[in-house]
């Protein structure tokens, strides 16, 4: 008796040990890892309106940072998110919105009506690119510079020597992704596919696949 | 034979059953953050001078954004911790509270002592000035702006509700949402503290 009691004991010990690892190593469940809170702000948009952080609760945010006058990179940035926006519909989205967020680093020249204009010559819909400035340089240096880890300076001839950084944020204003220097490969794929992969947990994290997911979190089963 | 044999399996499986449950990973109340990085550091003032949340290393802090006129969701939540506190009992020791104030016109150090005190005693409270309370609650992803009500109170402040705790570490941990209970917080407490 007691014989098998420990033998079946082993024997299943082992069957789950065997599924932990296989878990981890056939990852069947890909996550984003939760990397930190995105800073709160309270900008001014193209449209001259006011712009908060919390209006973007239960959407998903690519943010970018740039300044309208800005030379070649920029054109990278822009042409990334014009792509990611034009393939939004590989996506299995589940509803869920896709909004992009660009903050100006040259407050002082990038005004509203600047934004305006320069929203217009990229043909951005107002409703899903949203650019932002503000008047309090000191906090928007925290918001960027602190809080999405992106470095910018301004240069002595008023051009700036920046970053180009793409930040993935979720629904619950948590920092999903980071892509950095990506302008060099296109990272439109990646987004792309990493808005799946946050749109997938969305949808299946209820009742027991919920757990599951969480042990994807667990085990660092990340989404390449 | 082939009855002990069914036997010791099923012994088995409920003995595993029953290990399962009571010694299930803990699934947390509040939202689990990976964070590679300690969260971000601030020194603000409280009732005995300056408050930084480096001072309480090897403490969990609970750290939350509020102003004492805050009619409703402040008190709530803050009363929420209170009670959770008291629920842990002298693991509360190595739980520190933190309260930063969004209203550096109204609430003085003395003022927030005075408010904290009501829902636990080690609760305190701090302030600074309107740049630095931008900044780290910025960081923390906390919005908020002056309502001009016609409350005959005053000025109310609209702010992100959610409660943070840092872990011993000073790692961001978990996030709660408002509106997370009493037994929610002691639950993911008690889990912290033992690690």
């Amino acid at each position: 008796m007691n014989k098998y009691l420990l033998n079946g004991l082993y024997g299943l010990l082992g069957m789950i040990m065997i599924s932990a690892i296989a878990f981890k190593i056939v990852q069947p469940i890909k996550v984003l890892p939760r990397l930190q809170l995105a800073p709160a702000f309270n900008l001014i948009d193209q449209n001259g309106q006011q712009f908060i952080s919390e209006n973007l609760r239960g959407q998903f945010v690519i943010f970018t940072f740039t300044y309208t006058q800005c030379p070649e990179p920029c054109f990278e940035i822009n042409e990334t998110i014009q792509e990611v926006q034009s393939r939004l519909g590989e996506v299995q989205l589940e509803g869920i919105p896709v909004t992009f967020v660009t903050i100006s680093i040259d407050p002082e020249r990038d005004t509203p009506e600047a934004l305006n204009k320069y929203a217009l010559s990229l043909g951005a819909n107002s409703d899903q690119w949203k650019f932002g400035t503000t008047t309090n340089q000191a906090l928007l240096k925290t918001i960027i510079g602190s809080g999405f880890e992106t470095y910018y300076e301004k240069k002595d001839d008023g051009s700036f020597s920046f970053d180009p950084t793409f930040i993935l944020v979720d629904g619950w204003g948590i920092v999903r992704a980071e892509y950095r220097y990506a302008t060099e490969v296109s990272s439109a794929d990646r987004i792309l596919r990493h808005l799946g992969v946050l749109a997938d947990e969305v949808r299946n994290s209820k009742g027991t696949t919920k757990l599951a997911y969480e042990a994807a979190h667990l085990f660092l089963c990340y989404a390449p | 034979m082939k009855i002990k044999f069914l036997l010791s399996f099923f012994a088995t499986v409920l003995g595993l059953a029953v290990g399962f449950y009571f010694f299930r990973p803990h699934t947390f109340h509040g939202t689990v953050i990976q964070s590679p990085e300690t969260s971000h550091d601030f020194t603000l003032t409280g009732i005995n001078g300056n408050v930084s949340l480096s001072d309480y290393r090897g403490k969990l802090v609970l750290l939350y954004f509020g102003y004492t006129f805050c009619p409703d969701i402040c008190p709530a939540t803050l009363a929420n911790v209170g009670q959770a506190l008291k629920q842990i009992g002298s693991n509360a020791d190595d739980v520190q509270t933190i309260m930063i104030s969004l209203d550096p016109q109204r609430d003085t150090p003395e003022k927030l002592a005075e408010y904290t005190a009501h829902f636990h005693p080690s609760f305190i409270g701090v302030t600074g000035t309107q740049e630095q309370l931008d900044a780290v609650a910025s960081l923390y992803g906390i919005f908020y702006q002056v309502n001009e009500g016609s409350d005959a109170t005053g000025y109310l402040i609209d702010h992100t509700a959610t409660l943070l705790v840092i872990d011993r570490e000073g790692f961001l941990k978990l996030v709660f949402p408002f509106g997370v209970t009493v037994d929610e917080i002691a639950d993911d407490l008690k889990y912290m503290l033992r690690q």
